[in-house]
């Protein structure tokens, strides 16, 4: 009989909130935490606004990493401890009742952020502070853990990449508990400068709140985010064992690249349509009972038209009576963290029975006809609801999250 | 070799204290002698070396962090106790030092 993989702990740090009360609160409401930066002078750059991680962070984060550690850490990774240890928490673990090499960490990684607003870096925390592995290290060293530890980079994927091979691990018996999410932020002149000249970024300054417009005839492209998600994972059987509050079950998923080009994804969604397949297949689900898909959806010209191909393609008819929504038009794009943060979101939608809204839905793309969910969240019995994630260079994830019963 | 007074062990001692206090957020009337530097106090191996390039400065210390790095390997050190006593080892011979497991 296969493994059955639950979600019983999450944590979250975003541009709407550090604690998944305000997140979820702020989601619903339809809030948007893109502002103009603050983390560094960006009137040179064509792009001027993201979904920063408001400043009282630094201050609550002092309560979850001691000084050194935090010394020895971005504030990227800072962010990755601090929602791993609220996962944890919020998971009731006591990880010296655990068998320690049975726990496993696996973090979706694409930038460390040691990016020039990166403050107080000695010569002596630079290596800590750009290595690529230090959110997992950080975690594992946290709580003293012995399975494996790793990071995964699939660019904007990466962290669906990295729940997804928590998940498969736990159906190989490899581990018993996986901490796995993701953490990031490119808001630095380097990253947003290097965007711009891929006419990647939204450049529509002003106001911030309404430059990320996912799936509408003005979008201009995706407006950056920053945050941290992290997720406990574990099998069903042992999640019973030990009493723990069960969120979800994560039901499978599916990991696909696409061949094709570095940036741009496969000319009508096939890729996308491929992957959200293989993911309905690999749950066990019929297609029929999907009842919610939370989109990668980025703002951006050909994301958002072929993603909404690829939800037609997949569910033919039926796709316009199932709500499509994108939680980047309220924190932007967190990149490597994406994927976890989405996941999240799913589940508490999963949870609540609300849809979170694609906000700034003012003037719809006659070509891009679902139903987005527009501007106002939605209460509506939700059994089993996708996530989808996609990254440059064609590295595709579907996750399927499916209600818990007695939930 | 430098003569260890009285004074410098006593210095030495108040640097290694307050410095672990500092360091990792400890109360200083909480660390002893017998404190572990990593189960007790959370502390990592860097923290020797930093000790070590402080104690550089403030003796003018002639020594190689690989000779520091081959004594050590044959003396690990666990405890405050073991550091400071190290690091008086350290100020007494400075590159000498492996001469004392001959």
């Amino acid at each position: 009989m296969a493994v059955k993989v639950v979600i019983s702990g999450m944590g979250i740090v975003s541009s709407l909130g550090y604690d998944l009360e305000t997140f979820w609160k702020n989601l619903i409401e339809g809030k948007s935490g893109v502002k103009k930066i603050t983390l560094f002078d960006a009137s040179a750059c064509a792009t001027q606004i993201a979904a920063e991680v408001c400043k009282e962070f630094e201050e609550y984060s002092k309560s979850l990493v001691k000084k050194r550690a935090a010394g020895q850490m971005t504030r990227v990774t800072r962010m990755c401890l601090v929602a791993a240890k609220q996962a944890v928490t919020l998971s009731a673990l006591d990880f010296e009742k655990e068998n320690k090499s049975r726990c496993a960490v696996i973090m979706g990684v694409v930038n460390t952020g040691n990016s020039s607003v990166e403050k107080d870096t000695s010569l002596q925390n630079t290596v800590f502070k750009s290595m690529t592995n230090s959110m997992p290290a950080w975690i594992s060293l946290e709580y003293q853990l012995l399975g494996p530890s790793f990071a995964i980079n699939t660019a904007c994927a990466s962290s669906a990449y990295a729940i997804a091979m928590g998940m498969q691990m736990i159906r190989n018996n490899m581990a018993d508990i996986v901490i796995t999410g993701g953490s990031d932020s490119i808001i630095n002149p380097e990253e947003i400068n290097g965007f711009n000249a891929l006419y990647a970024l939204s450049v529509a300054n002003d106001p911030p709140e309404a430059a990320s417009r996912p799936f509408t005839s003005k979008r201009d492209g995706f407006v950056i985010g920053e945050g941290a998600g992290v997720l406990i994972l574990e099998s069903e059987e042992h999640a019973l064992k030990r009493g723990a509050p069960i969120h979800c079950e994560l039901a499978g998923y599916a990991l696909t690249s696409e061949g094709y080009n570095i940036m741009a994804p496969m000319r009508d969604g096939e890729g996308m349509a491929a992957t959200m397949e293989k993911a309905i297949t690999d749950s066990g689900i019929d297609k029929s009972e999907v009842d919610y898909i939370n989109a990668h959806g980025t703002s951006t010209e050909l994301n958002d038209r072929y993603e909404t191909m690829a939800v037609k393609k997949v569910f033919g008819e039926r796709a316009y009576r199932i709500p499509v929504s994108s939680s980047k038009s309220m924190i932007g794009h967190t990149i490597g963290a994406a994927g976890a943060i989405e996941s999240i979101i799913t589940v508490l939608s999963l949870k609540n029975n609300m849809l979170t809204p694609t906000i700034n839905y003012t003037d719809p793309d006659p070509e891009l006809d679902l139903d987005y969910v527009p501007n106002v969240c939605r209460q509506k019995e939700i059994h089993v609801a996708l996530s989808n994630s996609f990254g440059f260079g064609g590295h595709n994830a579907t996750l399927v999250f499916k209600k818990y019963p007695g939930i | 070799m430098a003569k260890i007074t009285e004074k410098t062990r006593n210095e030495v001692r108040e640097i290694v204290f307050a410095f672990f206090a500092e360091e990792c957020e400890a109360e200083l009337s909480k660390i002893t002698d017998n404190t572990n530097i990593i189960r007790d106090l959370d502390g990592d191996s860097l923290m020797f070396l930093e000790l070590i390039e402080i104690f550089k400065k403030k003796y003018n210390l002639d020594i190689e962090l690989k000779t520091i790095g081959k004594y050590a390997v044959k003396h690990p050190v666990d405890t405050i106790g073991q550091l400071i006593e190290m690091q008086m080892l350290i100020i007494e011979h400075e590159n000498r030092l492996l001469e004392l497991d001959k």
